[in-house]
Formats: C-alpha cells, sequence, structure tokens
C-alpha cells in the first residue's frame, strides 16, 4: 500500500478525479457558454493583445477610467440595464486627446453593438467604418462615463472583446476551453473506468467458464476470441455508433462488448493452471458445486492478475471513446476531449493556428492513459513478482 | 593444464526489490590436467556450476570475480571477449546442466554443430557433414538424428548431442555440469564410459561436476568437494572415502555406503 | 473466418434498428415507390433469405448501388482501395522494419540512451492519441511549415505525366505514412525489445556464447531467429489496430481510401456503402492473417509438426 503512495500516477488520478467531480464550480459560467470571441488566445499568451474586459456603471460608480497600451479591441459592446429610461443622460467615451462621443442615451433595454449599422453613424462612420477603432485611436487614459443632469438607477455595461481570454483561450464559439476540458475529463473517466468494468466481467466470466468448463464450451468460446480479436475493432464501433446510438452509455456498452477478450484469455489460462492445483481438485473430489468453487477459490485467485489487466485495458477504451469522438461518431452535447479535437479539425484549428484548441484535449488524454499505464505496471508487478526480476517494463 | 587460483565469485543482484549480493565461491583452488578427470561434488547451491562457467568468463555481468584462472600459463580473468572466443570450445568445451535449453530451439541440433565447425575449423560442406555423422557416433547417437530439431529429441539423445557438439573442435579440456543426471543408471553408465575413454584416448581433461559420489568416485582421479562456496575436501577417491577430512563428507560417504550395503 | 466476418457485417449494417430504406427516400415518395425500393433492396424477403442474398451478392463483390452517391459502391471502391492497400503496406512495412531494428538494438544495449527511447516511444504509442499526433504534425508540417499538402492523394488538377502523378501522390501521402509508421513502431520497438531481452536471458543463449561464436552470429543465428516466430504472432495481433489507425489516418488527411469512405457512409447512413467497405476491411485483415499465418508456420519449426487449429 504504502509503495502505491509513492506512484506519481495513483496522486495524479486522484487530482484527476477530484476536478471531474468539483471542477466545474471552479468556473463562473457552464462549459456551453460562449464567453469571449472564438479563438481567442490564451491570456498568457499575446501580450500585445488585449483581453476582455467587462466595465460596469452604476450611479455610485459612474466613471471609469482604463489604460490602453494594445491594439484596438476585437469587438465591442454595451448593455444597459436599467428599470426605467431616464432622460438627458448619456454614457460618453473620452479619448487621451480629450475629444469625447456620446455612445448612446441611458435608454432602458438598450444593447448596442460595434458592428451595428446606427452606432457606426452616431459615431459619424462610414457603414464599412471600424467602431473599434474609431474608439481606440492609439494608447494612452481612456475614461466612460454617464454624463449629463438627473438622477439614475440600474446599471451599464459595456464590454470590450479582447484577442484573449482565459487560461487555455477559447474555441472555435468562444467557449472557454478550460471549462471544457475539466468537463472532458470527467468523460474520459468515466467512459474508462466503466467500459473497462464491464468488459472485465465480462472477460471473466467468459475465461473462467472456459477455463473451468473445457471441451467443446471452451473451444467455441476461444474461437470467438480469437476471431473478434482478428477483426478491426474501430470499424466495427463506428457502424454501432453510427446506427445504434451515440449516447454516453450506449458508447461505453459498444465498448466494453468488444474489448473483453484479452481479459478472457488472461483469465482462461490463470484457470487452467489453477484448476490442476491439488486443493481445487480435493474440493471437487468432496462434491463443491463448480458454482462455489469458482466464486469462493478461482475468482480470488485470480484477484490480482485482473485488477492489473483491468487498469492496463482503460487506455484503450479511453482511446477508442476519443477515436470515435474524434470522428464524429458521438453525441454532440456531450462535451468530451475526443469531441473537443474533432472540432478544433472541422473548425480549422490549424490554418488558423489555434494551437491551444489542440494540445489540451491531446495531451489531457495522452496524461490519462499514462496515468493507467503505469498504475497497471504496478499492479501487474504486484500480481506476479517475476516481473521485477525481467528487467523494468 | 587448468588451474584455478583463490577464485571467489559475488553474484550482485539488482532487481528493483533487493540490492545485495551473493558470495557463490570463496578462494577456491583446484587444477585438472590434460588426460586427467577430476570431479567436483557438494551439494545443490554449493558453487559448483558458478565454479565451472567462470572458466570460460560466462559469468552475468556485474559479477565480481576475483583470483585466478590459469589456462596452460593464461590468465583468462584478464583476456577480453575476442580473445576469449578463440579459445572457447577450441580448448575449452562445455556441457551444460541439463542441456534441455542449451539448444537454440529454432535450429537444428546438426546445424549447432557445423556452425562451430565451420567458425573454429572451417569446416564447411561435405567435410562437415562427415565428421557430424562420425561426431554422433562416438557419442552414441544415430547420424540421422542430426536433422532433427532440440524439442524432437528425448532427454537422453539430447544429452547426447551436447557432447557430440562439445568435441567437435578436439577441445584440450571439457567442463562438464552434471551430465547424466536426466538419464537412466544403465545410459548414465554408457555416457561416463565414453568420457572416461575420450579422457584416457584422447587426453582429454575433464573436469565433471556431479552430486553422484559414488560415480564420480568410479571414474575421477582426483575429486573436490565443495560447501557453502568453501573447498573443503580433496583428494583421490581412496582418501576420501578411507579418510574424510571433515564431518560433512564423512556423513555424505556413510550415507552412500549404507546405501550401497542395502542395494 | 470469412464467413463470421460475412455474419457480423449482416448483424451490423442490415439488422441495425430504423428502416434503412426510410433513411434515404423522401417522406412523399408514393407507397408504391417505397415498395419497389426495398424490393431493389431486397429489403421485402424474409431474413434467411435476406441473409443468402446478401452472402451471395457480397461474395460476388456485388455491392449494390450507394444510396448518398448513386453510384455503384464496387466503382467507389476500387477507385479508393489502392489507397488504403498504400498506406497500410507501406507504414507496416518501415513500422515494422524499424521497430524490429530499433527493437533488438535497443536490447542489445541495455541501459543505453536508446533504450531509454525505445521505452519511451513505446509508451507514447500506448497513450497518444493517433490522431492528435497526426494534427500536431500537420500543424507542424502542412500549416506552420508548409513543406506538405494539407490534405488530399493528389493535387487538384492533378499534375500531368507519369512521374509528376508518382510525385505528387508520394509528396501527399509522405505525412500520412510517416505518421501511421511513427505510431506502430512505438508499440512494436517495446515488444520487440521486451522478448528479444527475454531470449537475450535464455540459457541457449548463454551456451552460443560458449561455443566461441561470433557475436554477429549470436545476434543473427541464434537470437533473430527465435524472435522470428513471436514476431509474427505480434504482427498477427496487431494488424486489426493498423487498420483501425488507417481509418482515423485517412480521415485526418482527407484521403480518398476506404477507411474515409466507410466514415461517410456511416454517418451518412448508406448502408450498402458502410457495409462494403467494412467488409473490405475486414477482408484486408483475413488476407494478412492468413499470410503472417503461413510465415509462422514456416519460421517456427515446433509448430510444423503439431500445428492444431489455430486462426
Ligand atoms: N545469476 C545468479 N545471480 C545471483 N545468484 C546466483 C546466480 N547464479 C547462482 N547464484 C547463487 O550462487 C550460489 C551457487 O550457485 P550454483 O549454481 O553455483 O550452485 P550449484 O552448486 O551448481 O548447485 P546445483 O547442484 O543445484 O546445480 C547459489 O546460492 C545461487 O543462489
Ligand atoms: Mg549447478
Amino acid at each position: 500500500m504504502s509503495a502505491l503512495l509513492k506512484r506519481w500516477s495513483f496522486w495524479s488520478l486522484l487530482a484527476l478525479v477530484f476536478i471531474a467531480i468539483f471542477g466545474n464550480r471552479f468556473f463562473a459560467a457552464p462549459p456551453e457558454a460562449e464567453v469571449a470571441a472564438s479563438f481567442s488566445k490564451p491570456l498568457w499568451l499575446d501580450r500585445s493583445l488585449p483581453p476582455t474586459r467587462e466595465i460596469t456603471l452604476t450611479p455610485e460608480e459612474p466613471s471609469v477610467t482604463l489604460e490602453w497600451a494594445y491594439p484596438p479591441p476585437a469587438a465591442f459592446s454595451l448593455r444597459t440595464d436599467l428599470p426605467e429610461s431616464a432622460a438627458g443622460l448619456s454614457v460618453v467615451w473620452r479619448r487621451p486627446d480629450g475629444s469625447e462621443l456620446t455612445l448612446a442615451p441611458l435608454k432602458k433595454g438598450l444593447e448596442v453593438d460595434g458592428r451595428d449599422m446606427a452606432f457606426k453613424r452616431a459615431l459619424g462612420l462610414t457603414p464599412f467604418g471600424d467602431a473599434a477603432g474609431a474608439l481606440f485611436p492609439g494608447s494612452g487614459r481612456y475614461e466612460v462615463s454617464v454624463k449629463g443632469e438627473g438622477p439614475w438607477k440600474g446599471s451599464v455595461k459595456i464590454r470590450l472583446e479582447g484577442g484573449r481570454w482565459g487560461l487555455l483561450g477559447t474555441d472555435q464559439r468562444g467557449r472557454d476551453i478550460a471549462a471544457l476540458f475539466v468537463a472532458g475529463v470527467r468523460v474520459s473517466l468515466l467512459v474508462g473506468i466503466f467500459a473497462t468494468l464491464i468488459a472485465t466481467f465480462l472477460g471473466t466470466s467468459v475465461g473462467l467458464l472456459a477455463g473451468y468448463a473445457g471441451g467443446w464450451t471452451d473451444s467455441l468460446l476461444m474461437r470467438l476470441v480469437d476471431l473478434l480479436l482478428s477483426i478491426p475493432l474501430l470499424p466495427v464501433l463506428m457502424a454501432l455508433a453510427a446506427f445504434w446510438g451515440k449516447g454516453l452509455w450506449q458508447l461505453i456498452l459498444i465498448l466494453s462488448v468488444f474489448s473483453w477478450m484479452g481479459t478472457a484469455r488472461t483469465i482462461r489460462a490463470l484457470t487452467l493452471t489453477l484448476r490442476d492445483v491439488p486443493y481445487i481438485e480435493g474440493l471437487r473430489g468432496l462434491g463443491a458445486p463448480s458454482g462455489y468453487i469458482l466464486r469462493r477459490h478461482l475468482l480470488p485467485e485470480t484477484l490480482p492478475v485482473l485488477l492489473a489487466t483491468m487498469t492496463l485495458g482503460v487506455p484503450g477504451a479511453i482511446l477508442s471513446e476519443a477515436g470515435l469522438s474524434f470522428l464524429g461518431l458521438s453525441d454532440p452535447r456531450v462535451i468530451s476531449w475526443g469531441r473537443m479535437l474533432h472540432e478544433a479539425q472541422s473548425f480549422g484549428a490549424f490554418t488558423s493556428g489555434a494551437w491551444w484548441m489542440l494540445l489540451p484535449p491531446g495531451l489531457g488524454i495522452a496524461f490519462l492513459c499514462l496515468i493507467f499505464l503505469d498504475l497497471g505496471k504496478f499492479l501487474e508487478e504486484r500480481a506476479d513478482p517475476r516481473l521485477l526480476s525481467g528487467g523494468k517494463p | 593444464m587448468i588451474s584455478v587460483e583463490k577464485l571467489s565469485i559475488t553474484y550482485k543482484r539488482q532487481s528493483a526489490r533487493e540490492r545485495g549480493s551473493v558470495k557463490a565461491l570463496r578462494e577456491v583452488s583446484l587444477s585438472v590436467e590434460k588426460g586427467q578427470i577430476a570431479a567436483l561434488a557438494g551439494e545443490s547451491g554449493s558453487g559448483k556450476s558458478s565454479l565451472l562457467m567462470a572458466i570460460p568468463g560466462l559469468l552475468p555481468p556485474g559479477t565480481e570475480v576475483t583470483g585466478r584462472i590459469l589456462l596452460d600459463g593464461t590468465d583468462l580473468l584478464t583476456l577480453s571477449e575476442e580473445e576469449l572466443n578463440r579459445l572457447r570450445w577450441r580448448k575449452i568445451a562445455l556441457i551444460p546442466q541439463g542441456a534441455m535449453n542449451s539448444f537454440t530451439p529454432v535450429l537444428t541440433v546438426g546445424r549447432h554443430v557445423e556452425e562451430v565447425l565451420s567458425v573454429h575449423l572451417g569446416l564447411t560442406g561435405r567435410a562437415a557433414a562427415e565428421r557430424i555423422d562420425s561426431l554422433f557416433t562416438l557419442a552414441g547417437l544415430e547420424g540421422t538424428l542430426a536433422g532433427r530439431y532440440p524439442h524432437e529429441l528425448s532427454g537422453g539423445q539430447k544429452q547426447r548431442a551436447a557432447i557430440a557438439l562439445a568435441l567437435a573442435c578436439d577441445p584440450d579440456y571439457l567442463l562438464c555440469d552434471e551430465p547424466t543426471t536426466a538419464l537412466d543408471v544403465i545410459t548414465q553408465k554408457g555416457v561416463m564410459d565414453t568420457l572416461k575413454r575420450l579422457a584416457e584416448e584422447k587426453g582429454l581433461g575433464l573436469l565433471l561436476v556431479s552430486h553422484d559420489l559414488p560415480l564420480a568416485a568410479s571414474v575421477a582421479s582426483r575429486i573436490f568437494i565443495l560447501k557453502d562456496g568453501l573447498l573443503v575436501e580433496e583428494g583421490t577417491p581412496r582418501d576420501l572415502i578411507t579418510n574424510p577430512q571433515s564431518v560433512h563428507t564423512a556423513a555424505l560417504v556413510n550415507a552412500l555406503l549404507e546405501l550401497e550395503e542395502e542395494s | 473466418m470469412l464467413a463470421a466476418v460475412l455474419v457480423l457485417n449482416f448483424l451490423l449494417f442490415r439488422m441495425m434498428p430504423g428502416d434503412p430504406v426510410a433513411s434515404i427516400i423522401d417522406p412523399n415518395f408514393s407507397p408504391e415507390a417505397k415498395a419497389a425500393l426495398s424490393r431493389m433492396y431486397g429489403l421485402d424477403k424474409s431474413l434467411p433469405v435476406q441473409f443468402l442474398l446478401y452472402v451471395k451478392s457480397t461474395l460476388t463483390f456485388d455491392f449494390g448501388i450507394s444510396f448518398l452517391t448513386g453510384r455503384p459502391v464496387l466503382d467507389e471502391l476500387r477507385s479508393r482501395l489502392p489507397n488504403t492497400v498504400f498506406l497500410l503496406g507501406t507504414s507496416l512495412l518501415i513500422s515494422s522494419f524499424l521497430g524490429t531494428w530499433l527493437g533488438m538494438a535497443a536490447a542489445l544495449r541495455r541501459g543505453s540512451l536508446l533504450e531509454k527511447g525505445v521505452l519511451w516511444s513505446g509508451a507514447v504509442s500506448f497513450s497518444f492519441p493517433s490522431f492528435f499526433v497526426q494534427l500536431l504534425l500537420l500543424m507542424a508540417f502542412a500549416s506552420a511549415l508548409p513543406l506538405f499538402p494539407l490534405r488530399g492523394t493528389l493535387s487538384v488538377p492533378p499534375p500531368p505525366g507519369g512521374w509528376a502523378l508518382a510525385g505528387d501522390y508520394l509528396w501527399h501521402m509522405a505525412l500520412p505514412v510517416f505518421s501511421l509508421s511513427l505510431l506502430g513502431f512505438g508499440g512494436w520497438a517495446l515488444y520487440v525489445r521486451n522478448l528479444m531481452v527475454k531470449i537475450l536471458g535464455e540459457d541457449f543463449i548463454l551456451l552460443a556464447r560458449a561455443r566461441g561464436l561470433p557475436r554477429k552470429n549470436i545476434v543473427w543465428r541464434h537470437a533473430f531467429r527465435t524472435l522470428l516466430p513471436p514476431l509474427l504472432t505480434i504482427f498477427l495481433l496487431s494488424l486489426p489496430g493498423i487498420v483501425s489507425g488507417a481509418v482515423i489516418t485517412e480521415t485526418v488527411f482527407s484521403l480518398h481510401g476506404v477507411g474515409r469512405f466507410l466514415l461517410e457512409a456511416v454517418t451518412g447512413h448508406d448502408y450498402p456503402a458502410a457495409g462494403a467497405s467494412f467488409f473490405l476491411l475486414a477482408l484486408l485483415t483475413i488476407g494478412a492473417n492468413l499470410l503472417s499465418d503461413l510465415l509462422y508456420g514456416i519460421t517456427d519449426p515446433r509448430v510444423r509438426l503439431d500445428r492444431g487449429g489455430r486462426g
């Protein structure tokens, strides 16, 4: 047990499970929400680009100044959130040279976007002019404030869409990649663990049955195993996923139905060697029912090996799920790492050079698989000490 | 003459779990001359095989070996792998313990002999085939068996094939690690007689490892007894039986004598 | 084996929920037109009869008309098969040769940098999704550094003339083949290295050394010859995986191949096309399987005599 505590993979797995369960609480918005301009770079990446900013003006704080040292933002929008319109008041923009522009009156339920014609005309621009560019002619100190006579209630929100957002940027729909990444942990873990659990259950049953029963049952089952092992898995999965259903649980079921063969082989071989061990033979001689022997004696004996093969099987399931999702054969509403890569590819993440869409899900999958491989190797060495002396892996 | 002087062998174990060393041999000295049969006896784990494998330099890498192993004056421990390769099989051949796994499974036994003949003696084609035939006859095997794969031979046949292979290049010395354990009593006797005849006729020096003290005593002119890596006894078979030096040998001899009387 | 594939194929592509015809025809079709279509695809008969008809047509490579393109499926496949075979064949060759060589070198130099590299590349190929690595390669060598084309099997329009055409083809296939070999070879090298380490620890190798044989003989005649049969087993076991890899590779690089055709057919519910491409991929695996089974028999004397039912 203490040896397990020294494995990096154990702690990493714990951390990922934690993230899978609680991760999304650290984000203000749900992962599906559009939070910023599409293809925004990560905040730390290109410091010459402006970050996304949100400015709120209230009666208590009617004016905000901002230091600007960037090119103009990607987009500009303004929204009023007022109980009632206030006549005689308007939002005023002051540029570093002191010149002022009136952005909008304080009207109830107003939504203005930098791309609106009316807005451009109000600023004295042509319909093809660049509002954000006009508002931000250069670097310096800007001020935005509510000016005029009279009381008002509520708030005015101004949003300056930068080219940078969050820890990992945004995807083609402006969703936060960090939030998507965290949501993807859950799917990968779920699929990996449940698919192998079911597959292990199937494989163990078949292996125990074949090994213990022998005879034609055995040869029939092993023929089936040989057969399934020599058919390319992905095309079968593709067909099933496409025609049968794309839901997460359906996917898990499909994956497990086609990945129990290795376990069955291992367990069968083990059962064969154990079956002829004297004490098992003795039990049979005493008339113990087969089911009892299987459950009480053979199963516990095979357990350590089982645990190891199970853990080593998880990466296969994770990769298969990722592959199917990448091919676009998963439920589009379920956010998974494979799906993220699928979207990255279909929306041209590379032509726009958006590598931040590619790396997090890809490395996430790889990291998760490495964790399970390392844990599996650890369990395997436990189950079979011979492996220890026989060289490293 | 092969003479081993103050040979110590320490195996280093470096698995993931344990790190430590096993002293398999401590300052053992012994010698074999051409035409002489020397026997090395001792209980399991006493270091017999280790000593034997040390002579042609076949201990696992990293094993600590001190002392000297002189072959006609040159210290084998100081030679490089290439220099050793020139002596191996031409001067010193080896019959391993349990010949079971000593043949490459995908090559016929004849191919094994052919290979050493071509590498060491430059014999190929007809000449090699004839020699293989005569070697097999010498070892008491039919020549047709040369075309068989190792797994197609019985244990005894494999043992004899190992003898044929060992004699292929007319070595000066033959190291045998329990050449007869896998065999029945009659075959055992046959193999021993063959070895003994070779020693007498060809002047082969034979170092014979055996558990079987009576068998060793019947052919050897000198007997060395190892216990826990130490040489505890040495002398002619007669010395040993009439005047055992250590309690251990005495017990061994007594047990043997009792067995003899019973049968 | 073939029979089993046929059954599986039938189950997968004919007995799926949902009426296959319903997915292609307009709801406005008259019932007569529907029935005619059903008859055309043989869907009005009972299941066993359907199955027999299906077996007959599959074995004669008469796959019917694609729902999507309206062209005979066989024609579609015939234009794609060479690409898939080329992709699979070359990457299989490259990865197995390179992998064997590196794996053996690693086993012969335990503890060297090379061995560590092989161990790592093994771990990488078992944990990195193939398409991810390929996407990275695409981004690096086709997008950021435009050395290779981003997509396709040939330029549009294809260059004239034999050599130019061949060169263009190779230029398009370079990255897919390279990436598929890269992904195959890591695991392969690791297997070879592990097997070789085990073999080098066997008694018969020690004995070969005792016989004063040159290193070359020991490595090639004794160790490598012994390695060959289990190597072929692995080869056999890795084939289905490589075919799966080809499907993904063709998709990533938008190649004109059977795998991508399968994907398009499957997403478009084009049953005849999907069934036929699956059948073809399975056939490829079976063929390669038989071949390596045959080789296994030749390389291992132990199975030559007592070879029971296998494969
Ligand atoms: N490769 C090795 N690594 C570590 N220890 C070893 C190795 N080979 C042998 N030993 C140890 O060295 C000691 C001597 O072993 P050796 O094989 O020489 O005994 P032996 O006298 O030949 O026994 P037996 O009669 O059973 O063959 C034993 O304690 C054994 O455990
Ligand atoms: Mg021994």
